[in-house]
């Protein structure tokens, strides 16, 4: 069966090309025929690999079997973590706030170096399928393992919001839909093939999902800089000229005959804040900067979703190796969504372009560069992918805290492997209902919900995770001393955030809004969470021994 | 050794040769890292100064006549063209926007003759009702908003193919062109600073591949150097682990 996959793609493709005919337009309400009916014959491939690989037992739902290669794992890494935050988000960030969010840039790929140096082998050789399997058995508490599972899914709720957001804003570009219908119609899809296909398929999915989301991400980039006179063979250097152009200005004289799709001419008044740092003109500060980086990198180090990856590879060097691959494959696409920006900047420049969306502006780009329309189509399929991708290892993690940490190891122990996948999948199911219903409020731009649920790793699993590793006295109460700091901080936070989406006035919000913002509270909810950890345990009766003996000769041996 | 120990493992205290080697392997890179990070934007915000653009140095030359309103022609035309500068930016938010289009809109009137004034108030009204209603490839509409720019233009002494030309007609508006507001005045003086100061440095200004440094360095350099020191610790772990014979 397997070998049928890429004929049928094959066959599949010029059917593609020669329906696509639509030219996609600014216009959010009307239905895009090239880039839908791309849309959706990669969502049949992505639902036609799930079914071929399905799980067959719960070794295969949680753990792909481990059977994954360094740099296939690298790849699903990739995948897995190349959200719509990371496709949409960052380049609208930077749209809408220029070096600021470089931040974000730094911060989800600096948090590697910790993840690997700190966690991936330590974490392959405990041998626990999921972040709260391994609190429950570090803290030794069945409580500290459920409310490990509870925070997993909560993270994976807040990432999964960002993802539906962005899901939403896609089909609503392409299919002309409402957002509403958008949001469902694109989480029903999603959640159909994790549902059917488990991690053993999602593993799969996420390695052909890389493919058409680093393909459909950089075509257009090669089309931009050639097109613009710019050094097009590798157009994530030759943007640093786009970059100096905003800065200085580009006069229309110089280009007369460079225009976008609108007949615009490609100029631009000099705009300095657009590359220099912490610009007032931006509202974003110095401590922001430096805050967002931070807690984007331990949040990184503390994401369920992230960690769990580690399980699916057969030895601990692969774990270790398929972060280097999977760092790799993410800053592929991370050298690239600034050239959207720094394009989008300028061909949009034109006060008749009028205000566009954020969040879609890598598509405007394209469609503002006038890309071919299958390519923009291609494009914003690849959008989509790079959501599903995620989500669906979100709605496994988070399915598996709800089935394999609360529901077989503390409610019902003697759950047979039939029933626990049926938990597993109910958990899904309810996981979808909720983050649906939460993307459509619209809280905020996609990179920034996404990055809520950083902070929040980074307040609660980080410390556990990193003391639990490398501190065999950090025991039971220094674990629970830490959660309650850390989401003390944190339900300060988002409550302020929230209250303050929703017009509500809370007494000290300037305050608030200025240190404990909701992207980067980790700042000082993390060092928080670690020194209460210490100081708890260091006051408290000592780790049990069979604990330290398991950690010198497993996990550090 | 373990035994001896009550199986304690800490990472400043290791007990073993190879947790030893790891530690100084870890120290390093994390400090690597750090610096890199962190270091570098401390040195960034160390040694910026707050630097104005040209139009904000002319701005400031003429805007306490422009306020007090005993300035001259030449000084009013110059107070429009920086605001306008302004008004072309990519981040500004919208109240300062009017407050600009006011300041815009009674200097491009105070400084029209008694001709023009008429010209311009009916090619503002005109722009104004077609913009709201008609396509962008409208003839009309195209028509509008040419015969205002070259107005327009002239009077504020904005040159035919420059690009605060493509801005002008947006940016006039006949509810602000009889009175510059006090209120708007106050607005004025106090976006112009915020939106035409930046942090600049030697880091920001010298170019490295067409880059402005610092933005290389976060954008493109960190992301190679996080793939270096991950790729350092992986081979480093695996030669002392094929050194010692240890297998995973």
């Amino acid at each position: 069966m397997k070998k049928f996959i890429l004929p049928l793609i094959a066959l599949a493709l010029p059917t593609v090309l020669s329906a696509a005919s639509g030219i996609p337009s600014l216009d959010e309400s009307s239905f895009q025929l090239g880039p839908a009916i791309i849309l959706i014959t990669i969502l049949c491939v992505f639902v036609m690999v799930g079914v071929i690989f399905r799980a067959k037992d719960t070794t295969d739902f949680y753990a792909a079997g481990r059977s994954i290669s360094r740099t296939g794992s690298g790849m699903a890494i990739a995948s897995n973590w190349m959200s719509a935050a990371s496709f949409l988000g960052m380049a609208a960030l930077m749209y809408g706030s220029g070096y600021h969010g470089l931040a974000y840039v730094v911060g989800w790929t600096g948090g590697y170096v910790l993840l690997l140096i700190l966690m991936a082998g330590q974490i392959r050789k405990y041998g626990k399928y999921t972040a709260a399997d391994f609190i429950g058995d570090r803290y030794y508490s069945q409580s500290l393992r459920a409310t490990g599972a509870v925070i997993a899914i909560l993270i994976s709720i807040s990432y999964c919001v960002g993802q539906f957001a962005g899901i939403g804003l896609m089909f609503q570009w392409i299919l002309g839909l409402e957002f509403v219908w958008s949001v469902i119609i694109g989480g029903t899809v999603v959640l159909s093939y994790t549902l059917i296909s488990g991690m053993l398929g999602v593993t799969k999915n996420m390695q052909i999902q890389y493919v058409i989301i680093i393909i459909s991400f950089i075509i257009p980039l090669f089309i931009l800089t050639y097109k613009f006179d710019y050094f097009w063979i590798l157009p994530q250097i030759g943007y640093g000229s786009v970059v100096s152009d905003i800065t200085n200005g580009i006069a229309q004289t110089d280009i007369s005959s460079l225009v976008n799709s609108l007949g615009h001419n490609y100029a631009i008044t000099a705009s300095p804040e657009y590359s220099m740092p912490w610009d007032a003109a931006t509202g974003k500060t110095f401590f922001q900067w430096m805050a967002i980086a931070f807690s984007l990198m331990i949040g990184t180090a503390g994401l369920p979703h992230v960690i769990q990856r580690f399980y699916v590879v057969p030895k601990t060097s692969d774990a270790r190796w398929s972060v280097v691959w999977g760092l790799f494959f993410i800053c592929i696409l991370y050298w690239s969504a600034p050239v959207y920006s720094a394009f989008g900047k300028i061909l949009s420049a034109n006060p008749e372009v009028g205000k566009l969306s954020k969040d879609a502006i890598v598509v405007y780009t394209a469609q503002l560069g006038n890309v071919h329309p299958l390519i923009v189509g291609l494009l914003a399929a690849g959008g989509v992918s790079a959501a599903f991708s995620t989500v669906s290892g979100l709605l496994v993690a988070g399915a598996s805290a709800f089935s394999h940490d609360l529901y077989v190891k503390v409610i019902n122990p003697e759950a047979s492997p039939k029933k626990q996948l049926m938990m597993a999948r109910v958990g899904t199911v309810l996981m979808a209902i909720i983050v649906t219903a939460i993307a459509l409020l619209k809280l905020g731009l996609i990179a920034q919900l996404v990055a809520v649920a950083f902070s929040l790793a980074g307040c609660t699993i980080f410390p556990l995770f990193l003391l639990g590793i490398w501190w065999s006295g950090s025991n039971r109460q220094g674990a629970i001393a830490s959660l309650i700091t850390g989401g003390f901080v944190s339900l300060v936070a988002i409550t302020y955030f929230v209250a303050g989406v929703k017009g509500f006035d809370l007494p000290g919000k300037e305050f608030v809004s200025e240190w404990l913002g909701a992207w980067f509270f980790a700042w000082i909810g993390a060092p928080l969470a670690i020194l209460a950890n210490i100081i708890v345990s260091k006051l408290t009766p000592e780790t049990p021994e069979e604990i330290r003996k398991f950690l010198i000769e497993k996990v550090h041996s | 050794m373990n035994q001896e120990n009550n199986y304690h493992i800490s990472f400043f205290k290791p007990t073993t040769e190879r947790a030893k080697a790891n530690r100084k392997m870890v120290l390093w890179l994390i400090s690597i890292w750090a610096v890199a990070v962190f270091g570098f934007h401390f040195l960034l915000r160390a040694i910026e100064t707050p630097t104005p653009e040209p139009e904000l140095v002319t701005f400031n030359q003429v805007w306490d006549n422009v306020k007090a309103g005993n300035a001259s022609n030449d000084e009013i035309m110059k107070f429009a063209q920086s605001a306008l500068h302004v008004t072309g930016k990519i981040f500004i938010d919208a109240e300062s926007r009017a407050a600009l289009n006011n300041g815009i809109s009674w200097a491009v009137m105070h400084l029209a003759d008694s001709a023009q004034k008429i010209a311009v108030k009916q090619a503002v009204i005109e722009f104004e009702v077609i913009f709201n209603s008609a396509e962008l490839t409208d003839v009309n509409y195209i028509s509008a908003k040419k015969n205002l720019t070259g107005i327009a233009q002239n009077i504020i002494g904005v040159k035919p193919n420059h690009v605060l030309a493509n801005i002008l007609p947006f940016e006039l508006h006949a509810a602000g062109f009889d009175v510059f507001t006090a209120e708007n005045k106050v607005l004025v003086e106090a976006c112009m600073p915020k939106y035409m100061i930046h942090n600049r440095s030697v880091l920001t200004d010298t170019k490295f591949l067409g880059f402005p440094f610092h933005y290389f360095y976060s954008a493109v350099f960190l992301l190679i150097l996080f793939i270096g020191l991950c790729l350092a610790y992986c081979i480093q772990t695996d030669r002392y682990n094929k050194k010692i014979g240890l297998v995973e």
